[in-house]
């Protein structure tokens, strides 16, 4: 149970990143290397803010605002620069990582003795001295919850709509007399806002940033959004933001089983051999339903 | 049906490998005698890294020293991290939530997760390798643990250091030492440095650096301004050392070390630290807390008591150096050779 | 009225392989007129639509709408006037939106896309009777994905699109090309009926000789950038598809082929 719990909290935290990922990988069909720069980003903000003092839950909000911007960053270089999609990421992860030493002041922030939106004088008062640990998983979903529902909501719009479509083809973006370069710029400074904001939970969670943490970030995400995707392809009824969180799930449940049963050297491969069987079983099902059809 | 044939021959051998991979630990934990308790220990390493690995098998020896042997009466799980935060924080849930006895977590990423994971429970937390403790939020100013966690710090011997420069270099007046910015550890210690070297009669030159594609533009500067360099621990550096050596043999000006390694490759000296020794240290505080003779909670982290010198003749004797004879008695290792 | 003015248009210039495409090109098409233009590959039809629309830099010259040099205007800039319908089905429709979705994309054209709902309940009726003329059964298939539908669909999908909103030209990029004959002969009927309908000027590229000598009023022939056959009302009316042969012909012994 302990084990469920644990696995749920580092899921949908990093499932946040993964529905960030999802509108650049999946709908804008553009691979967005500066993840692995925006999720330490909010880690760091978050960091600085609350060692001065910020109300945490404040923190929420200026991290995604400031990934936000940074995914604006990543956009405006690739779309008014026109450099290569792959190339203008790579330009903001590096640009990122001496910006979020600088924003953070060194590579290593605790938060062991700050307030934090888990642990606060808020929830002292009313949860008592000790808050409870089951807590966590409340806010970290409620936070999740908001997220995919919002983007839901944003997708129906018709501002979501013209995101969607220039992935699908940027082409009638154009025809409808809308600049495609726009479009692109806020879809990545929406995914990074939340790849931020996910950055910043998890800080917050961990009560620490590290320089490290944004290292093979975006591996994470892509991870989580191929297994959700595949997985949940043919069940019509499960949302595709859902499917992505639950794909982040299970990324990290894979991770820990084989942290559990992998010993200290093998835990990579026991990993990519968990993910090759749940990509390979979810195409299997996909096929029998096509027979079936 | 082929591809699902398959899925399940993958899972199964993977389960195999997992069976297999208990397996050997469950016979430990049944060989123990009969009567005694058989305490659990959950490592949490932060990367495979070869000083980190030092610190593990240390720790375990040093278990061993006080009676608590793998296989006997201790069960030991290894988790590495692979320098992952998010990996981190997932090994010591795990560990937490198998209600291990005992944490012992290497490096700092690894040392905070641990703490964070058992901060509301029971399980100790002793840490190794964490250069600066207080920083980390894992101790207070007075080096008094913070919550029911404690263990050792790898802070650079600094002041051992300065004392030997001066032995064999009696005339020499600046220190030269190159930084990553990023590396907390670094920073750090080039304050300690800073802060004692006026007691040796040395001035410190540091030149900061933000990768190792600045390292030959920085070093060749600073070896312009100072009379030796001496090296820290730090990560970009040490993984560019040979350009750095490089740049300073043809000068003729003496580099320092910091740990065997270095001296291996062509420092001249070095007072370091003994990461198998640190691990051991370690390893005799969990022993005391998993015995119940002491509480994490109520012991200061510590520092390792002595550290050990490292020698290279040849490199002295390329630069025309002398060692004192009584410098060479002392030293842990000495090497006559340069391994590049 | 639109304006081409002396349209200068190079390929790959300060190259070896530099190709002079037009050279002091002009044309003139009136409102209301319906253009079809045919000519051998390499005769700068598609490049003359792509002037138009701005999807390629001219080198010098002018488009002139209505008096007004659109020439420096971008390429979406343009389409707020101009709608087009491309060769390839796939490029007129989003394929992993539902038709719904598309109707509902296409209906906010020249408006802000903002946060409103994408799809406005109130169209709805107004989306199903518009897909009902085209007569594919597409009404009873809001909900299905575009990507799903066969490309004539997909292509009558994308005309609707096109002139959905009030535009001021229409761009038909041999938009029947890669479609069946029958299916062709289909979205031709419907394109008439929709510009006929909405009184469009419309300037339609074609390989389709037969298209081009039964639809539209004015006949327009390229080769290698210049208008070599250009006729209009009672000329076009008497045109036939040997005449147009006849000077495709003559036009390749030109050339030497």
């Amino acid at each position: 149970m302990d084990f469920l719990v644990s696995v749920l909290e580092q899921g949908l935290i990093y499932g946040i990143m993964a529905l960030g990922v999802y509108i650049t990988y999946k709908i804008l069909d553009f691979p967005d290397l500066s993840v692995d720069g925006t999720f330490p980003l909010g880690a760091a903000i978050t960091a600085a803010m609350i060692k001065m003092g910020v109300n945490p839950y404040l923190t929420l909000l200026i991290a995604f605002a400031v990934g936000l911007c940074a995914g604006a960053c990543t956009g405006l270089i690739h779309v008014k620069f026109k450099v290569r999609d792959l190339l203008s990421g790579i330009i903001m992860m590096t640009g990122l990582y001496t910006v979020n030493l600088y924003i953070a002041g060194t590579n290593n922030v605790p938060l062991f003795s700050s307030e934090t939106i888990f642990r606060n004088e808020m929830l002292k008062k009313m949860f008592g001295e000790t808050v409870p640990k089951w807590l966590d998983i409340v806010i970290i979903l409620i936070i999740v919850l908001i997220c995919k529902i919002l983007l839901d909501l944003y997708m129906k719009t018709q501002s979501g709509y013209l995101l969607r479509a220039v992935g699908d083809n940027d082409v009638i973006v154009t025809s409808l007399a809308k600049d495609k370069g726009n479009v692109k710029i806020l879809g990545l400074a929406i995914s990074n806002g939340l790849v931020a904001l996910s950055g910043c939970v998890f800080a917050q969670q961990s009560k620490v940033f590290d320089i490290s943490m944004g290292t093979g970030a975006l591996v994470i995400g892509l991870a989580s959004v191929i297994i959700g995707l595949s997985f949940f392809k043919k069940m019509s009824f499960v949302k595709t933001t859902t499917a992505v969180i639950v794909g982040s799930i299970f990324y990290k449940l894979c991770v820990a089983l084989a942290l559990k049963f992998a010993g200290a050297t093998a835990t990579k491969l026991i990993t990519a051999i968990l993910f090759l069987v749940i990509l390979i079983v979810s195409v299997d099902r996909k096929r029998k339903v096509k027979v079936n059809a | 049906m082929k591809k699902r044939v398959l899925a399940v021959v993958l899972g199964m051998s993977m389960m195999a490998a997992m069976l297999t991979g208990c397996g050997g630990k469950g016979d430990s934990s049944s060989a123990s005698g009969s009567g005694e308790k058989t305490y659990t220990i959950g490592i949490s390493q932060f990367a495979e890294h070869g000083s980190l690995d030092n610190c593990r098998e240390g720790f375990i020896e040093g278990l061993k020293e006080e009676g608590l042997e793998e296989g006997k009466n201790l069960k030991i799980v290894v988790n590495n991290a692979d320098a992952d935060p998010g990996t981190a924080a997932q090994i010591a849930d795990g560990f937490v939530n198998d209600k291990v006895d005992l944490i012992c977590a290497i490096a700092t990423p690894s040392a905070q997760a641990a703490y964070n994971a058992a901060m509301e429970t029971d399980i100790p937390v002793i840490y190794t390798a964490v250069t600066n403790p207080i920083a980390a939020e894992l101790a207070n100013d007075d080096k008094s643990p913070v919550g029911n966690v404690s263990g050792t710090s790898d802070e650079l011997p600094v002041e051992a250091q300065l004392k030997m420069i001066r032995e064999i270099l009696p005339d020499a007046k600046t220190i030269g030492i190159l930084y990553t910015t990023s590396e907390a550890n670094s920073v750090y210690s080039i304050e300690q440095y800073e802060k004692l070297a006026e007691d040796y009669g040395f001035t410190i030159e540091k030149a900061g650096i933000t990768n190792t594609s600045e390292i030959q533009l920085a070093a060749t500067d600073l070896l312009g301004k100072v009379d030796c360099l001496t090296n820290l621990t730090d990560n970009t550096v040490v993984s560019a050392l040979p350009t750095v050596l490089g740049l300073a043999n043809e000068k003729g000006i003496p580099v320092f070390g910091s740990e065997i390694e270095q001296v291996r490759i062509g420092c001249l000296a070095a007072e370091g630290i003994e990461y198998t020794q640190l691990g051991k240290d370690t390893g005799k505080m969990a022993a005391k807390v998993l015995k119940g003779e002491a509480k994490a909670s109520e012991m200061n982290y510590e520092l390792i008591t002595e550290s050990s010198l490292y020698v290279n003749e040849k490199v002295a004797e390329n630069l025309g150096i002398t060692v004192p004879d009584t410098m060479k008695e002392r030293a842990v290792e000495t090497f006559t050779e340069i391994t590049e | 009225m639109l304006e081409l003015k002396n349209i200068h248009k190079y390929y790959n210039p300060g190259t070896i392989n530099e190709m002079c495409l037009f050279e002091n090109f002009n044309l003139k098409i009136e409102d209301g007129q319906f253009v079809s233009v045919v000519g051998s590959n390499g005769s700068g039809k598609t490049s003359m639509l792509n002037l138009i629309c701005g999807s390629i830099p001219l080198d010098s010259g002018s488009v002139v709408i209505d008096g007004k040099d659109i020439a420096k205007e971008k390429e979406f800039k343009r389409n707020q006037y101009i709608g087009r319908v491309f060769q390839n089905p796939a490029m007129g429709t989003c394929p992993s939106m539902t038709i719904a979705e598309n109707m509902a994309l296409a209906d906010n054209k020249g408006k802000i896309y903002g946060l409103r709902l994408g799809k406005n309940k109130l169209r709805m009726d107004y989306y199903r009777e518009n897909l009902r003329q085209l007569g594919l059964g597409l009404e009873d298939k809001m909900d299905v994905k575009v990507g799903v539908l066969s490309g004539g669909q997909r292509q009558a999908m994308a005309l609707l699109m096109s002139t959905m909103t009030p535009i001021r030209f229409l761009i038909l990029d041999e938009h029947t090309a890669a479609l069946d004959p029958k299916t062709a002969d289909l979205i031709m009927e419907l394109t008439d009926k929709v510009v006929k309908e909405k009184k469009l000027t419309t300037i339609m590229v074609t390989h389709n000789l037969r298209y081009a000598v039964e639809y539209g009023d004015r006949l327009l022939m390229l080769h290698q950038g210049k208008a070599v056959m250009d006729c209009a009302g009672k000329e076009k009316e008497s045109v036939q598809i040997e005449q147009i042969l006849g000077k495709f012909n003559e036009i390749s012994i030109e050339c030497g082929n």
